[in-house]
């Protein structure tokens, strides 16, 4: 192994150190040189990658975005033939706090949220993070509509800013117990199902695996 | 006898709301009770006479906050005679057009994660956002004004919707103005109610 792939792997290992101990502690409470334990590297390592804390938890958030993606878009992407109310039930899912990485996911992204409000510096990462995901969306949205399985006269933008401030309201109350995940879900739904001219039910949950749990 | 601190004329609202603005101003993790005490032009003991601990300060001043928020919003709502202006100034508030803390709501939030007492907080805050929105949807039942829905369930989609919108408001995400708020609110209202809202047509 040559000294590039073992850095890489070193800072991978911080990154992931990070997000365990991040949704664990939340971003003030968390010590650097807990995470350099966790992730087997010196503290000095983990300054030497990132150079703030801020640094640290917009990377961590980063990395976390990514790995929850790879469970959101399936390891093939759209390789599951799903038609696009399939596709945007599987999308929905992707962004409810369901056990698991997605929902350390939502952990982190509640920091995101709290560290952003107090510190602007970190706005421009979150504005990133949004915009990523109203794409994601808003592109769903208007390949259904080309395809002729959404509705013609739908604004995709404006859906998909529907879709995620819902997913952010109905998740974060998932995520503090006031409901039921699937109860969420089907709410969710309810309220999309009528300007998007979908199906009464939402499409069966998806696994990993892209089967019908 | 021991030293008594000077309690002046200092009380605890003033506390609560100078502890709010420190809150705001630095996070609640850097928040600590002589600049409290500064900020309320008294002592860092005279603060700790009204209150137990920094914890019961911060918690309280958070709530007492957002308490606020629901009372100016309540005596608001009071005045409005249509059940259809009445959901639309809920709206307002959460777009942004009222003296809504997006700061200090956020401390409480991701401060719930991980403290059973601000959860708590938090569950009993969000009951009272919701009931304010189904109580709305109510009285538009009653007069006639909204169409038939689980005035409920509405309240949590509202909700629900409008605090999505909030964070990204808070953000000063470009792409969600006020504006856009009101406008992607309203709608959903609107098909959730079977009541025109936006054009400021008639129900």
């Amino acid at each position: 192994m040559n000294a590039a792939a073992t850095d890489r792997g070193a800072r991978e290992r911080i990154l992931a150190a990070a997000v365990e101990r991040i949704a664990r502690d939340g971003i003030d409470g968390v010590r650097i040189a807990r995470i350099a334990m966790d992730a087997g590297v010196s503290t000095s390592l983990v300054h030497y990658h990132f150079e703030t804390r801020d640094a640290l938890l917009e990377q961590a958030l980063e990395y976390s975005y990514e790995l929850a993606g790879d469970v959101r878009l399936g390891p093939e992407g759209d390789a599951h033939n799903l038609d696009s109310v399939g596709r945007l039930a599987a999308m929905i899912d992707q962004f409810l706090p369901y056990p698991g990485i997605l929902e350390r996911d939502w952990i982190l992204w509640v920091e995101l949220w709290l560290r952003a409000v107090r510190h602007p510096d970190m706005r421009p990462t979150a504005a990133r993070l949004y915009a990523r995901m109203r794409e994601w969306f808003a592109e769903a949205i208007a390949d259904g509509i080309e395809r002729g399985e959404l509705r013609a006269d739908l604004d995709p933008a404006r859906v998909a800013d529907r879709i995620i401030a819902l997913s952010d309201g109905y998740g974060v109350r998932v995520l503090f117990g006031d409901m039921d995940i699937e109860h969420a879900r089907s709410e969710m739904w309810a309220a999309l199902r009528d300007e998007l001219g979908l199906p009464e039910q939402a499409p069966p949950k998806l696994d990993p695996d892209g089967a019908p749990e | 006898m021991s030293p008594r601190p000077r309690l002046d004329h200092v009380r605890r609202p003033e506390l609560l709301a100078s502890a709010a603005a420190v809150i705001r101003r630095r996070g609640l993790e850097h928040a600590r009770v002589a600049d409290i005490a500064d900020e309320a032009g008294t002592s860092a003991p005279a603060v700790l006479y009204w209150f137990a601990s920094k914890a019961e300060l911060l918690k309280e001043a958070l709530t007492s906050a957002e308490e606020g928020f629901y009372e100016n919003l309540a005596d608001e709502l009071a005045e409005i005679d249509s059940a259809r202006g009445r959901l639309v100034r809920i709206v307002d508030s959460a777009a942004g057009e009222g003296d809504y803390d997006a700061a200090l709501w956020m401390e409480l939030w991701a401060r719930a994660l991980r403290d059973p007492d601000l959860a708590a907080t938090r569950a009993e805050l969000d009951g009272r956002w919701r009931h304010t929105i189904a109580d709305v949807v109510r009285y538009g039942q009653e007069r006639g004004e909204f169409g038939p829905a689980d005035p409920d369930e509405v309240a949590v989609l509202l909700a629900s919707l409008l605090d999505g919108l909030a964070v990204q408001i808070a953000l000063r995400d470009m792409e969600v103005t006020p504006d856009r708020v009101r406008e992607l609110a309203l709608r959903l209202a609107e098909r959730e109610l079977g009541c025109e809202l936006l054009e400021g047509a008639r129900c």
